[in-house]
């Protein structure tokens, strides 16, 4: 009898706290914009890219963290200090395998991103910026992937940077200097480990999360492109929030990565080579898979010669990306369907099958040496 | 003109209520409907279309195409099928809307009134802040500069002995270790290598071209002369295309053996030369002595991989 008295929409004690903190932070209304985002004809799979890649990012903070419990960026105990995680801290092998395969997953999605954003003409006006920053996004995770690689000072680290240093070093003026300077001397030592360490776990992660917030900041401000097909009133109709489904489907996505992550770090656990050593021995020098066909490229006769490396490791590759970053300026048709862009349909073909062919040789030419 | 909220709506002469709200098309950021508020304390909040509205008389006032009797069939708003324009984020949404009940003003603070300082004070800003990172720039390219030219390492290291090399005209591998210290580290012993040939008359000049090949330090003196007829040449262990470690190799076109580096298949003979791939120049060699025993020393010298010309790295 006593309850009835009471008023029944009486606020518990959790709820006057959750009241407290909303009335000072705007809690609801940050929570009720960030759910509440249109997205044109409604939530898709092929949106989940970019929110697969932020989870990623995340678990590899978290796993790169917990590395650091053991890790030490020395010449003399680099090596060891990997082989210990790897060998005696418990669960060590599956963290640095995770960190390992996540590097991978990273590329991958990256790639997936960038290529959905291109084919639906997402990086047309008035998303140019969100474009420009997302390319700077992709520089970085490529510079993760070097200067990670290096960190375990296994041979496999070393003859990558070594290989990596001096293709860099074929930039014309700058290039000596910005080689000798990732180095931190003539050759890889200390100083490259200590500079590729900070790099990798301080510069680049404060870049990532910085540039990351402004292209979600940006996204945010231009709104979601939507289909590149169906008339306004076909998208009105379908339009949903980014709360539930596209939640849903994002974190489906998320759940299936983590698990293909997870299985790969059980399946192809990280193993050491030798340590580092000036002297390659039997191994034969390699970069990540996601660098080989610009390795294989390299192979070429055509691209051989002091002039040829320059042209195949910096020049055509640097034209490109230029090319990437200026295609939102030169290609201001506003036409977003896909099948009306052919030039756009077949120039990502080519580029697929190229970066497949090459990667495939790179394969086979290996088997080869072997 | 645009009415403001709260303007009175007409139907006819007769007022039937107030705008009290309005609805905003998402996809084409226009307004769609009125929500006007019936006259009296029970009134509903009744949805019309914005293609009702006949006049709008002035900012206080619109008149509507419908009768009093056809007004209050427009169905009440289902407020539960909206949110507020706080609630949701529509990009740009804001920069349409013009339903404000006018502008809505603070005062200037007198302090801040007529002051024409504001650009000066923007710039002193800058000015002041340019002023704190300049000195910094200097000593901090200097601090990271630090390590990266170090002066070059001239001494001789013993490789092996000679007597290892049975055959002429192959590569032989000579591993040797020495130590390499570097800033606060301790002195490590590390791993190198380098091939050594011994080398018919033929393949002698091929290297040398009958010239005796003299090394010069930095300072322009005189390191070592390797003569011109001396039948053991030492290659620099480092491939001079992008600085992998090469190995001789028997292939099917070279069956005697070639030097072949594994990282971008470059094929260099027994004299150095490139024969095949991407290699900008032949093997460098190294100054190196054997002395009465056959014990063979060299100074440890690196180019820069990559370029046509031997650009001393250490």
């Amino acid at each position: 009898m006593q309850q009835d008295s009471q008023p029944v929409n009486q606020p518990n004690p959790f709820e006057k706290v959750v009241e407290f903190v909303d009335e000072r932070v705007g809690l609801k209304t940050i929570q009720a914009k960030m759910l509440n985002e249109p997205i044109p004809g409604g939530s898709r799979w092929a949106y989940a890219f970019g929110s697969v890649l932020l989870f990623i990012f995340i678990l590899q903070v978290v796993t790169g963290i917990l590395l650091m419990f053991y890790y030490v960026p020395s010449t003399d105990h680099a090596y060891d200090s990997t082989q210990y995680i790897i060998h005696e801290v418990d669960y060590g092998w599956f963290l640095l395998s995770y960190h390992f395969w996540g590097s991978s997953a990273m590329v991958v999605m990256v790639f997936a991103h960038m290529s959905q954003v291109f084919l639906w003409g997402a990086y047309k006006k008035p998303r140019e910026l969100i474009w420009l920053v997302g390319l700077a996004l992709f520089g970085i995770v490529m510079g993760f992937g070097f200067t990670g690689y290096l960190l375990p000072w296994d041979q496999r680290a070393y003859w990558a940077t070594v290989v990596g240093v001096e293709i860099m070093d074929k930039t014309p003026i700058v290039g000596d200097f910005m080689a000798r300077f990732l180095k931190g001397g003539p050759t890889p030592g200390q100083m490259t480990l200590s500079r590729f360490f900070v790099i990798h776990v301080m510069v680049l992660p404060a870049a990532l999360a910085g540039l990351a917030g402004l292209h979600i900041f940006l996204f945010r401000k231009a709104g979601p492109a939507g289909p590149f097909r169906g008339t306004p009133e076909e998208i009105k109709a379908k339009t949903d929030y980014f709360f539930p489904r596209q939640i849903w489907k994002d974190i489906v996505a998320m759940a299936s990565v983590f698990l293909i992550i997870c299985s790969l770090a059980f399946i192809e656990p990280v193993v050491l080579l030798e340590q580092a050593t000036p002297d390659p021995g039997d191994y034969h020098p390699e970069p990540e898979w996601y660098f080989l066909f610009l390795f294989q490229l390299l192979r070429l006769k055509m691209f051989g010669g002091e002039f040829g490396q320059f042209l195949g490791a910096i020049a055509i590759p640097g034209a490109f990306m230029a090319f990437l970053a200026a295609l939102p300026f030169i290609d201001t048709n506003p036409e977003r369907n896909l099948f009306k862009r052919p030039a756009a349909l077949i120039g990502w073909t080519v580029i697929m099958i190229f970066i497949l062919i090459f990667t495939v040789s790179a394969i086979i030419n290996r088997e080869f040496l072997h | 003109m645009q009415p403001k909220i709260t303007a009175k709506a007409l139907c006819g002469d007769q007022e039937v209520g107030k705008i009290s709200k309005v609805i905003v098309d998402p996809l084409s950021h226009e307004i769609s409907h009125v929500v006007v508020k019936e006259s009296g304390a029970q009134g509903l909040d009744r949805q019309i279309p914005i293609g009702q509205i006949q006049q709008v008389v002035s900012e206080e006032e619109i008149v509507l195409r419908c009768s009093p009797d056809e007004f209050v069939q427009f169905p009440p708003i289902d407020r539960d099928r909206y949110v507020t324009i706080h609630e949701v984020e529509i990009a740009h949404l804001e920069d349409h809307l013009h339903v404000e009940p006018g502008e809505v003003l603070v005062p200037l603070p007198c302090l801040e009134q007529g002051v024409p300082r504001r650009t000066f004070f923007n710039n002193m800003t800058h000015a002041i802040g340019t002023l704190i990172a300049l000195p910094l720039a200097y000593p901090v390219l200097k601090y990271l500069m630090k390590p990266m030219f170090k002066p070059f390492d001239n001494a001789w290291f013993s490789v092996g002995n000679i007597k290892k090399i049975k055959q002429e005209n192959v590569g032989f591998q000579f591993k040797f270790t020495r130590g390499f210290k570097e800033a606060f580290m301790p002195e490590q012993q590390i791993e190198k290598n380098i091939w050594i040939v011994k080398a018919t008359p033929e393949v002698q000049k091929a290297v040398y071209g009958g010239k005796d090949t003299k090394f010069f330090d930095n300072k322009g003196e005189l390191l070592h002369v390797n003569k011109a007829n001396s039948p053991y040449i030492g290659f620099s262990g480092k491939c001079p295309h992008l600085g992998c470690g090469y190995k001789w190799r028997k292939t099917k076109s070279n069956p005697d053996g070639v030097f072949l580096c594994p990282c971008h298949l470059s094929l260099y003979d027994e004299a150095g030369k490139v024969i095949d791939g991407p290699a900008p120049r032949g093997l460098d060699v190294l100054p190196m002595q054997v002395d009465a025993v056959g014990e063979v020393k060299i100074i440890d010298i690196e180019y820069k991989a990559g370029v046509k010309s031997q650009i001393r790295l250490l």
